[in-house]
């Protein structure tokens, strides 16, 4: 049976453990409602930059033909996947399940006798994919508590220009969807080429909770619009728009849903220490009581002796 | 007279900062101003750094300064999407110019062709559409 003391110390070490992941959680769920302002503001912008810039792509016809962007490429020889995760971890299975994701869609293009090539934001994916011996393409580290618009632009304009390039005839990207604190859905979009681009539900029903804009998207409405400046070069500047506002779009997703998710690894941790403490204060005083009892027979039987 | 009403909706990456009922957008694309009414034939378009005049009525204007953007109108509904979006009246001079200034030393040293040096070209024709606001008022 343990000592007092050494039970004494163990519970001593559960509350400190248990002091830390309080404060763990209260700087993520602080972080947290942060993140989610940030995310919540900037989905009807993105939803609708993205709209916009399908129907422009889809109304210029035959000028789509020459937008590389908009092309697609066939057969596929190469395919870019964006892993978003975190830099830090203690955030459950947050960063492990994009992983693994990531690492099931690589086998899968394998598969097609096609090349993944990796491209990881936050340092979790980033040690991972290196440690499970991928080549990344592209590293990004240091921002995943607060992307900032200038993060999402330099990521994207690395996966424009791989794809103009050729090194890559596809992008794909993962990360953790934000849906409230406590769930996060892992998911898959299609970045590049625009045209075969996800289209996200919200997108194409209003995101504005406007009646117009699922209208809009009628066919009966194919009027040829008026472009300023004419639609080739519009397209040059909306698509990069498009794969930066949907990146931006993907980190701040994944920095609420990391925030989330971290907060409630650390409620689950606290508790847990809690249950323990409990546990082993109940262990501390059956010792406690085992030494009394010893020491009123030690007693009992000393007295006995003299007699 | 009193112009049919059309709905605008001005959305940033900050959220939606208007969605009325207007007579009249007045705003820049990169071919020059123009003035959206009801009923405009569908338009899609860039805009460039200025004043953005929502006219609720003749003499009711709400104004801000915008950044670059697009505007799109389709069936009588002017969707604006502006990178920033700012009060005009919470335009700060001081704090302009010195913006001004950076930019002008980031694109005086910088290699004319680099991402950098096209970013402070960017910022400060920003930063004087901004100016030119506040001198107009």
């Amino acid at each position: 049976m343990a000592s007092q003391r050494e039970v004494r110390n163990r519970i001593a070490s559960f509350k400190n453990i248990q002091k830390i992941t309080r404060a763990m959680e209260a700087v993520s769920a602080a972080r947290l409602r942060r993140a989610e302002q940030r995310v919540t503001a900037l989905r009807p912008y993105a939803s609708a930059l993205r709209r916009m810039t399908r129907q422009a792509a889809r109304d210029a016809g035959a000028v789509a033909a020459r937008v590389p962007l908009l092309t697609v490429r066939e057969p596929e020889e190469s395919v870019g996947i964006l892993l978003v995760t975190a830099d830090r971890g203690l955030a459950g299975a947050f960063n492990s399940q994009i992983i693994r994701a990531g690492v099931q869609l690589g086998a899968e293009v394998e598969g097609n006798r096609q090349s993944p090539v990796w491209f990881a934001t936050g340092r979790r994916g980033v040690s991972s994919l290196t440690f499970r011996g991928r080549q990344l393409a592209g590293a990004y580290t240091g921002f995943t508590d607060r992307p900032a618009y200038a993060d999402a632009r330099r990521i994207a304009s690395d996966l424009v220009t791989a794809y103009l390039d050729g090194a890559v005839d596809r992008v794909e990207i993962i990360y953790n969807g934000y849906v409230s604190p406590l769930t996060q859905r892992v998911t898959r979009e299609t970045l590049l080429p625009v045209a075969a681009a996800t289209i996200r539900a919200e997108d194409e029903g209003d995101g504005s909770g406007e009646s117009g804009a699922a209208a809009r998207d009628t066919p009966r409405r194919r009027v040829f619009p008026e472009y300023e400046p004419d639609p080739d070069k519009i397209l040059r500047v909306l698509l990069p728009a498009y794969v930066e506002i949907s990146v931006y779009r993907a980190l701040l997703e994944s920095t609420a849903s990391e925030h989330g998710a971290r907060m409630t690894a650390m409620r689950n941790a606290s508790e847990n220490a809690g249950e323990l403490i409990e546990n082993l204060a109940l262990e501390m005083n059956r010792a406690r009581q085992a030494e009394i009892t010893q020491e009123i027979l030690e007693v009992v039987a000393g007295a006995g002796s003299l007699v | 007279m009193a112009h049919a009403r059309f709905i605008a909706e001005v959305l940033t990456p900050e959220g939606e900062a208007f969605n009325e009922e207007v007579e009249m957008v007045s705003t820049r694309t990169t071919l020059g101003l123009i003035g959206i009414l009801a009923n405009h034939a569908p338009l899609l378009a860039r805009l460039e750094p200025t004043e953005l005049r929502l006219y609720r009525s003749e003499n009711e204007i709400v104004r801000f300064a915008q950044g670059e953007g697009y505007v799109q109108v389709v069936d009588n509904h002017a969707l604006l999407l502006v990178e920033e979006l700012i009060d005009t009246s919470e335009l700060d001079r001081s704090e302009l110019e010195r913006l001004r200034e950076e930019a002008e030393r980031v694109s005086a040293s910088a290699d004319a062709d680099s991402e950098s040096a096209a970013y402070a070209r960017r910022e400060i024709r920003r930063v004087e559409a901004f100016l030119s606001i506040l001198d107009e008022k």
